[in-house]
């Protein structure tokens, strides 16, 4: 029987999870990676298939994944099940958690648009009075941004724009077509900056832990990884108050085990990192683990139509792109009735029109359809959400998992700044494809349920305080000072951008430090 | 060999067999024996081992067929009103236009009968209570079932509540919510049949909504068994 004491445990596999791996290892630490999924193959598990072949006909197949949108027939596979790793929520107030439990996690699917955080984000209570300043800034941030930019690829074209900051980009020249072009001059008479937008383009169309930072570890021959367990709960040395043992589940036959380890890196995603310490009531000396759980407001937004584009007149040089219209709002003014603000992701589109458009059916709608196929253009809202206290994860000790884990309770809604905010994101919308000239066909003002950005965030906040926040400015726990939650978890605010570059530096900068430390003896 | 024969011949081979056992039980019973030695691995029945040769065994030469192609679904959810209704709607909303079927060509009642009959009671509720309003909608403008309508009076009953909207935003009120969510159902499901796909694939074009399926990666078998059979369909009442 094994009896090994690895140097360190890294629970998960995803964007965090491998950046992690791949900084320890490439110092010549040794480290272990658990992850609750197998290893997918997509060459063995997947294949191209009509939907007439499928049981549903494409549709989602009834009661399975009710709070994951984004699964069809074709994906549902790859999602977690929520009936196999439940969650409670108020049913008037639902969340909406999407996960992934393959091996590279959510960095399998993701859109991979790339930004950065400026300081209206980690400076934000400096800026406006409101909730908490992280415990670092851009400038800090900026050697790390700038390395995982180069390591993902991240095309952008910079702006000189703080709320947007410029990065490490593979340089993005490409020209705006005729609709985006009218799009930016709507933006600037309404003083709102219509950007290119900033993505990560990987390699071979990829951008995940499973390609880019995995492989890199694992090239040391100082990772090894075990697939198909669930790690259970954390334990420490009753001597030294130290993280010394996990205990976990495989996932298929159910044998119990556990693995002793120097330093544990908490990277299974935000929510189930921090359901893992709550389960294991550990590094909660100040009381907030759980609370301040933050996302993004998506769904609001418009879908309108270039005139020009229709009747098989859209060509290359008029239509296709996208933009980015960062935060404007609550910058050098204040928005009347709420505080942060939103971006808006903008694409012109080359392929035909969603039906629902069309107040239309039968033949009339073909016609419509056929008329406008290659006009459509598109804002959609990407909101920040306040950090609350309210807002909460808790165990909830009358669920279980299909491994008899306690199950998550998620608390949270969305209050008047969010929906005021939503409001105010598809009125811009409008006035600016109306200021284009193109013909708004459809609108919604409703968020999605809160989670459905797949941006859960905060939970295990960092801060200088140990009172008042989980995780120190390293992504150190301050009770635990060999645990490290290098996810998600830590933010303190989560702007508008998508979150994922920024866990990336975070990941990288942890696992830096905790290298040092480890080399200095003092971890 | 006459049969009489080929039985007599197995008895004597079977009397000489267990002859020779007999003979050798003695020696067996002396020969050393090392404590705890596990009994010997009982053999499968048969003459040969299970399986032997499967992997010699050339695939069949066969494509499988999808039962849509030769079957029809049989519709046990909806009551008759209902499913009449529902396939005037469908008729209405999708008919067949430029050599593609129709709603009722490519089985989408039956489908939709099928998948709103095993989908959660909130989905059946607005199914079934948008069906009747239809109707009585139908009944209240010309005193004929909405199933006996012509397209002008179906028109006249469904136009009033056709909506634009954004995807996972369907309209709130009820029975506009039907309306434009069936609408979106059985554009779908029409799209995605068989029959649409054949349409498409005689005018040299690929089939709509080919996409890439996920097959289970490493199932868990625990969850696998302990899945309850889903319920058979109900007649509605």
């Amino acid at each position: 029987m094994a009896d090994e004491t690895v140097d360190v445990l890294i629970i998960g596999s995803g964007h965090s999870g491998g950046m992690a791996a791949k900084i320890l290892t490439e110092k010549g630490i040794s480290c272990l990676m658990l992850n609750a999924g197998p290893v997918a193959d997509a060459r063995k598990d997947t294949e191209l298939k009509p939907a007439y072949t499928l049981p549903f006909r494409g549709f989602k197949q009834p009661g399975i994944l009710p709070h994951v949108f984004q699964a069809n027939e074709f994906n549902a596979n790859t999602w977690v099940d929520e009936k196999e790793v439940p969650y409670t929520y108020d049913p008037a107030h639902p969340y909406n958690w999407v996960r992934v439990r393959l091996f590279g996690g959510r960095s399998l699917f993701w859109s991979r648009q790339s930004f950065r955080l400026s300081d209206y984000e980690f400076k934000s209570k400096s800026h406006d009075g409101y909730g908490d300043d992280w415990p670092i800034d851009l400038r800090e941030m900026d050697p790390y941004y700038a390395r995982v930019e180069a390591i993902f690829r991240v095309q952008g074209r910079p702006y000189g724009i703080p709320q947007y900051p410029d990065g490490n980009f593979v340089p993005d020249d490409s020209p705006w077509p005729q609709c985006l072009q009218r799009f930016v001059a709507a933006g600037r008479k309404f003083g709102v900056p219509v950007c290119k937008a900033r993505s990560s383009l990987g390699v071979n169309g990829l951008a995940s832990s499973v390609n880019l930072l995995l492989p890199d570890a694992f090239a040391t021959g100082k990772l090894r990884a075990i697939p198909n367990v669930v790690v259970r709960s954390l334990s420490v040395d009753k001597n030294t108050g130290l993280v010394n043992e996990a205990h976990f589940v495989d996932r298929i036959s159910r044998r119990e085990m556990s693995v002793k380890a120097r330093v544990v890196v908490l990277a299974a995603g935000t929510l189930e990192s921090t359901r893992l310490l709550l389960n294991s009531k550990l590094a909660n000396s100040s009381g907030v683990m759980g609370h301040y759980l933050i996302d993004q407001v998506y769904g609001p937004g418009i879908v309108a139509s270039v005139p020009e584009a229709r009747d098989g007149k859209a060509n290359p040089q008029m239509t296709g792109g996208a933009a980015l219209i960062p935060r404007f709002r609550n910058i050098d003014s204040k928005a009347k009735n709420f505080i942060r603000g939103y971006a808006l992701n903008v694409f012109s589109h080359t392929d035909p029109m969603d039906p629902r458009n069309f107040a239309e059916y039968g033949e009339a709608l073909e016609k419509k359809l056929e008329s406008y196929n290659g006009s459509g253009f598109t804002t959609g809202m990407m909101g920040e959400v306040l950090a609350r206290f309210e807002n909460h994860v808790s165990i909830d000790k009358t669920a279980v998992d299909a491994w008899d884990i306690p199950a998550l309770r998620i608390e949270t809604r969305y209050t008047d700044n969010e929906f005021n905010m939503a409001r105010d994101a598809v009125e811009t919308s409008i006035a600016l494809a109306e200021e284009a000239g193109f013909e708004v066909l459809t609108r919604n003002y409703d968020p999605n349920p809160p989670g459905y950005s797949i941006h859960e965030l905060g939970t295990c906040r960092m801060g200088d305080d140990p009172k008042t926040s989980v995780l120190n400015k390293w992504n150190q726990s301050h009770d635990i000072k060999n645990l490290y939650v290098v996810d998600g978890a830590s933010f303190v605010s989560g702007g508008w951008q998508n979150p994922t570059i920024t866990i990336l530096a975070l990941a990288m900068r942890a696992a830096e430090h905790l290298g040092d430390q480890m080399r200095q003896g003092n971890v | 060999m006459r049969r009489r024969d080929f039985v007599k011949g197995i008895m004597a081979a079977s009397a000489a067999a267990k002859s020779m056992m007999g003979q050798q039980a003695p020696a067996s019973a002396a020969a050393p024996v090392a404590p705890g030695t596990p009994p010997p691995v009982a053999t499968a029945p048969g003459p040969v081992p299970w399986m032997r040769g499967l992997l010699d065994v050339k695939p069949l030469p066969m494509t499988p067929l999808v039962a849509d192609t030769v079957s029809a679904s049989e519709a046990n959810f909806f009551n008759p009103e209902q499913t009449a209704t529902l396939r005037r709607f469908a008729e209405v909303l999708m008919p067949p236009l430029k050599g593609y079927p129709g709603a009722l060509e490519a089985g989408t009642p039956e489908f939709l009968d099928f998948l709103i009959g095993t989908s959660p009671r909130d989905r059946q509720q607005l199914y079934t209570a948008g069906l009747e309003k239809l109707d009585a909608e139908a009944k209240r403008l010309f005193d004929i079932p909405f199933a006996q309508t012509g397209n002008w009076q179906a028109d006249q009953v469904i136009r009033p509540w056709l909506r634009t909207w954004i995807t996972d935003n369907p309209p709130k009120e009820p029975f506009t919510r039907f309306i434009n969510v069936a609408h979106s159902d059985i554009r779908t499901a029409t799209i995605n049949s068989q029959a649409w796909s054949a349409a498409a694939i005689s005018e040299g074009k690929h089939p709509p909504d080919t996409g890439l399926f996920w097959y289970p990666v490493d199932p868990d078998l625990h969850r696998e068994m302990a899945t309850p059979k889903p319920e058979l369909n109900k007649r509605h009442s």
